[in-house]
This record gives C-alpha cells, structure tokens and sequence, in this order.
C-alpha cells in the first residue's frame, strides 16, 4: 500500500485514464461539430464549434420524457425493492429463522437467472394486466432483477452492525420491530443509500424489458429511445453523439458524488473482511 | 408503580423474521419461479402469437367463444347487407341461417352452462370489452361436433361464393365480406397444439442455435478472459497511494454506469465503416484492410461486440480485483521478500491464493452476465451480419417478439436457463461457502 508512485506511474496511468475516456471524448468533440464535418474529417477539433446537434437531438425525439420515464421507472423500482429487501436482509442476518442459507441461495439463484427465461409469460402477464405502456409495468418486472441485488448487497452491511445493540435494545423493552425500525435500519442508513444507488443503475440502465413492453415513444426509456435514433435510411451521428452527451452528464454526475459509495456496494461480500 | 401501558398484539423474533422474509419469497415465487415453469410449459406448445389458431396453448380441441361470437355477430349482420343489395339471395340466405342456428344449438348443447358463458361473451363484446379471461372465453367441444360444424361453414361458403358470380354490383362487397367472414368463423375452432420437445428437437438440430451457442460461449470466455487479466493488471498497478486516486475512480466507474445500450451506440459510431474513429485508426495502423471490415464482416463484427464489452466492464472487474488486494496484509509480501522470493514469485504464492475467492466470486457474475449478454450485440451489431454475432438470448428474444414465435422462442429461453443454472452450479461448487460468507454468522 506504501509503494511510492513514481512518474512512470503516472505516464502509465494517464495512458489508461485516457484509453478508457477516450470514446466519451470522441463523442462529446463529435457532438460539437457541424454536421458537414462529422462525415468527411477525422480532425480532432473543429474550428466552427456549434450546438446544433443538440438542438436537433432534443427536436427529433423527446429525449428529456426518455429521462423523465427512466428517473420515474428507477425511483419505483428503488423505493419498493428497498424497502422489500432490507426487510428479508434484516430477517435473514439478525433474527433466529431456519433455512437461512436456503432463502439467500433462492436469492442468489434468483439474481443469476437469465431475463429473456420470463420475458414472455410477463410480457403475457403485462399485456393481460393492460400495463403495457406504462410505468407500472416495467416496474413490475424490473423487481426482479433489482429485489434480489438488493436483499444481496444489504445483507453484507447489516451483517457488520454489532449485535449487542439489539440486546439492549430487548432490555429496553424494544419490540423487535421497533428494534429494526428505529436502531438498526438507521444505523444501516450509509449501506442502504449504497444499496439504493445500485439498484437505481441497475434499473435505470436496463434494456430487454424495456424494449418489449413498453413500445410507445411516450412511454421509452432512455436505453431504449437512444437506440431508436437510428433509422433505416441515415445514421444522424451529430444527433446521437449529442443525445449520448446529454444522458450520460446525470450518470457522471451521480458517479462523481458517490464513487466511494458505489465502489463498497460493489466490492461488498466479495471480499472478506 | 406505574401501570405498565396497555401492549398491543406482539410477534416475538422468530415470527416478525419470517413476517419480514414472506413478501420478498412471495415476490420472488410469483414473478421469478413461476414465468420460468410457464416459459417451459409455453416450450412444449406451436404457440405463434402472430397466428390466431395458435394463439394460445390448447391442449385438446377447443372453440374460442369470442372469436365465435364475434363472427358470427358479423355474419348475421352481412347478411342484411347482402339481403338489401340483392333480393335473389333470399334462399340461400335462409339456407345460411338455418345451418348456423342448428350448429349454434347443439354446440350450446354439448356443455352445461355454455349458453350462459357465451351470453357473457356476447354481451364483453357488444360493450367492446376484450375478454382476456381463458377460462371464459375458452372451451373444450366434442370432435364430432366440430366436423359437422367445419362441414356446413364449407358449404355455405361455397354456396355465396356461386351466388356472388352473378350478383349485381352493389352485391358483390358484402357476398365477398360474408364470404370470408364464414371462412373466419372456422377459425374460432382451435386444434390442440402441444408438441411436446418438438421444439427442442427442431432447434437443437438447427445450426443456428449452435452458431448463437458458440458465439455466446465464444463471447463469455473471451470477454471475461481478457478483462480479468487487464483487470488484474490495473488493479495491481493503482494498488499504492497517489495523487488522484478519487479521480481515477470516477472515471473507471463512468464506463460501467452509463447504460450498456447508450455504450452500444458509441461504439456503434466509433466502429463505423465512413465515419468511426476506431475504424479508421485500426486501418491506418494496418490491423485491418478497409475501415468497413469491423461492423461488415463476421469475424470484424465478433470483435467489435467484444471490444466494447471489454471496455465497459474492465474497470468493475479491476475494482472488485483491487479491493480484494487491500485485504492481503503488507507483513506477508515483506516476510516473502525477506525470504529471497522475487515479485513473480511473490504475485503466485501470496496474491493469487489469497484473493482466490475474490476473482472467483468476480468471474461468477462477470460470466454470467456474459453468457446472458442482450443489449450490446442487439444494439451494436443487431446479430450480424448474417447472425455471425448472435448470442442465444439474441436469438431467442427474435424468435419470441420478431417472429413471435412463442412456443420455439420459448424453448431456446430454457435452453439459456438450464446453460446459466449449469454454469453457476459449476462455480458455487468452486467457490464453496465463502459465497455466503459475509452474509450469515458461520
């Protein structure tokens, strides 16, 4: 950990923060350029910067209601899971039930599983149900992916919290929902935030569902409206590279004030510590 | 002493845990385990959405009530058009009439209650209400009535289709109209279409889905392969401490936030045979012929796909490398260096085994994650070109919604299913009960 880092170092580390920043580099140069130049120069930098591609992306399709459908999707999405999870996470790693180990490998078993094995009965089910086009009926199937990360990754952080708190707190005359209400889902808070961030990623990125049920404009996503700038006749690069600089700017944003946070619900449980 | 205050009703510990553990057991059983077991059931059926005799999973000869009543509402309501247009028709019509009433009776006949459920139909309809319910709208009919049924909608049919040769003009729309409108009400009759493992059959016998097989197993050994080394690396090389390191980190998390078909799109640009930097790079520097062979060619296109994934996905891999790393205390590398053991030496017998589970655990969920890949080739490359880059949930997600071919679909998505329970059953065996260490007090 004390390895001195020397100026090879950061020649070595420049080269890769470059590499890997290099397409969002590319991109934001191409969105700033006049559409005559995007097609017939690889000039880094034009001379005649403009914003018109992003004036044109925002006109072509309704990019900020994609960003509105995904923001309202993923809150849902956030806020349901959360609360199911820490609930399990709380009952698996704090109180005396049996088959532990069995609901957390049904869990486990339940994050690994392929989406396109229930794409098509929930897609019957959604269409049945009416939800197609609608938020609901992404968020229906968007627990199924984010529940089981979420009793995951909680798991670890309520895990870490010491029991001697809840044994007081029983001396105190606690019942033992208000233990978990009041003592520990509040000392877990920094976890659940973290757990909450993922959650929101993870569904705010997801595609497959997306695509499938909700096929109205109105009603896309960002993943999905992005990938619908394409038309079958022309590729509008200058549209697309500016589309992809405006939804990537909240993503950036979010890395940038909670990389800490995102880097330990990443890391957690797969390392002991 | 104070009175101690009244308690209300109380779960004791083990009560409210398994209280808290229900709803997500139940979420999980309702919207994971069961679309699973119906994705198999759907696997066993010729079940086209796209084809109304297929339309549902029938196992025995049934009629659809709605399709029925709705046919048979249009006929009858034809007629009166054909009978205002043209008086001769006046005695087939009563033939038509009469021939459908008597099917319409004994089909009534056949089952207790049916004519109440066809009423209800009849009445969803008539307030335009779509009847969703299969219990209502689907019913099992006897073979012998359906013959007969098939056979007088055959002859009335034909019988229209001589009257309309010499109808007068304004005749002609509504004889053709009730013409096929006769023809439709056949359809309302649904042969059973379970198949049983005829689809796994015929697409396990079909070199598509071994190319799609391949090219996802391709995909996943590759990708992973090549991020957990370059992963590694970096996670070796940004394992001290330097200016910077928050910066860094963002900037490696930015790849892995951003939405995989947003980075599809990039890379979809990047690639591009006219105007994509890489594309022209690569060609510059002589790695490839012509820009246009990335996104083009099969073996260009392969690459492309796996290019931007290892892209995407290197930083997670390096981050969760490097936590791991921060685990192995400092006093273990000195004691080896006392010992004479060079950094090779030291990276073998102290690294590797003691972030063994790490990479293991890594490897896991990159792998699978792999295996299952779907936005990145749908969005980069659509497949191809001529499928050359299709993944098995490609495949599968075109047979379901492009072909709308359920019942095949269906089975090539169980196919994916039981490939991933395989492939996790393989590496928690490795992996062992570290998986849940972390998770239960041992």
């Amino acid at each position: 950990m004390t390895k001195r880092a020397g100026i090879g170092f950061y020649i070595l580390l420049i080269i890769f923060v470059f590499l890997v920043m290099f397409p969002f580099i590319w991109v934001f140069l191409t969105s700033i350029k006049p559409q005559g130049e995007i097609f017939s120069s690889f000039q880094w930098f034009s001379s005649n910067m403009t914003f018109e591609n992003y004036a044109s992306a925002l006109e072509t399709r309704p990019l900020l209601l994609y960003m509105l459908n995904s923001f309202v999707v993923a809150t849902l999405t956030t806020i349901i899971s959360i609360i199911v999870a820490s609930f399990t996470a709380y009952a698996v790693t704090r109180l005396p039930i049996k088959f532990k180990g069995l609901i957390l490998g049904l869990v486990l078993a339940a994050s690994m599983f392929p989406q396109i094995a229930v794409l098509s009965p929930i897609f019957n089910f959604v269409t049945d149900a009416g939800l197609r086009n609608s938020y609901l009926g992404l968020v229906i199937p968007y627990i199924t992916i984010s529940l089981p990360l979420a009793i995951w990754i909680l798991s670890t952080f309520f895990i870490k919290i010491p029991l001697s708190l809840e044994e007081s707190a029983k001396l105190d005359g606690a019942t033992p929902f208000q233990t978990f209400r009041k003592i520990i889902f509040p000392l877990a808070a920094p976890g659940v935030f973290t757990t909450a961030i993922l959650v929101f990623i993870a569904a705010w990125n997801e595609y497959l569902f997306a695509l499938t049920i909700n096929t109205e404009d109105s009603w896309r996503t960002i993943p999905v409206g992005i990938s619908f700038y394409q038309s079958q006749f022309s590729v509008p690069w200058g549209d697309i590279t500016a589309a992809t600089v405006i939804v990537t700017i909240p993503i950036v944003v979010l890395v940038l004030l909670f990389q800490r946070r995102i880097v330990a619900g990443l890391t957690s449980g797969s390392v002991k510590e | 002493m104070k009175q101690p205050k009244k308690r209300r009703f109380q779960l004791n510990e083990r009560q409210l845990g398994y209280a808290m553990v229900a709803p997500s057991i139940i979420l999980i059983a309702v919207i994971i385990i069961w679309p699973i077991l119906l994705s198999a059931w759907n696997s066993l059926f010729d079940y086209r959405l796209n084809d109304p005799s297929k339309a549902e999973r029938i196992t025995s000869l049934s009629i659809n009530l709605e399709t029925y009543a709705d046919n048979r509402y249009l006929v009858y309501d034809t007629m009166e058009a054909v009978r205002d247009t043209m008086p001769g028709a006046e005695s087939t019509l009563d033939n038509i009439t009469s021939a459908l009433d008597e099917q319409h009776e004994t089909l009534l006949k056949t089952d207790e209650g049916l004519a109440d459920r066809y009423e209800e139909v009849n009445t969803m309809l008539e307030n335009y209400q779509p009847v969703n319910d299969d219990d209502l709208r689907l019913t099992e009919i006897p073979e012998a009535w359906t013959d007969g049924f098939t056979a007088a909608l055959d002859e009335q049919t034909a019988a229209v289709q001589a009257l309309r040769e010499d109808a007068p003009e304004g005749a002609v729309q509504p004889l053709t109209d009730l013409e096929s409108q006769l023809s439709n009400t056949k359809n309302a009759v649904l042969e059973p279409n379970f198949v049983g493992v005829k689809n796994y059959t015929e697409y396990l016998g079909n070199g598509r889905t071994w190319t799609a097989m391949l090219n996802t197993l391709l995909f996943t050994v590759v990708t992973v392969g090549v991020e957990l080394a370059i992963g590694m690396l970096v996670a070796l090389l940004i394992n001290r401490v330097f200016i910077g390191r928050g910066l860094v980190r963002a900037a490696v998390l930015v790849p892995w936030a951003i939405p995989t078909a947003v980075a599809a799109m990039m890379w979809t640009f990047l690639f591009d045979g006219q105007s994509g930097i890489m594309a022209y790079y690569m060609a510059q520097l002589g790695i490839i012929d012509d820009p246009g062979v990335l996104l083009s060619t099969g073996a260009g296109g392969m690459f492309s796909v796996m290019f931007a994934d290892i892209w995407k996905t290197t930083p997670y891999m390096a981050l969760l490398l490097l936590a791991g790393l921060q685990t192995i205390p400092r006093s273990l590398y000195e004691a080896a260096a006392v010992d004479g053991a060079n950094k090779f030496q030291q990276f073998f017998s102290i690294t590797l085994p003691m972030i063994r589970s790490a990479i293991l655990v890594a490897v896991l969920f990159r792998a699978l994650d792999a295996f299952r890949v779907f936005d990145l080739i749908y969005v980069l490359t659509g497949g191809g070109p001529a499928n050359s880059t299709e993944s098995i949930s490609v495949y599968a997600y075109k047979l379901l919604f492009e072909q709308q071919n359920f019942g095949a679909g269906s089975a090539l998505s169980v196919i994916v299913f039981l490939s991933v329970a395989l492939l996790s059953t393989i590496f928690i065996k490795l992996i062992g009960s570290d998986l849940f260490s972390g998770r239960l007090k041992q």
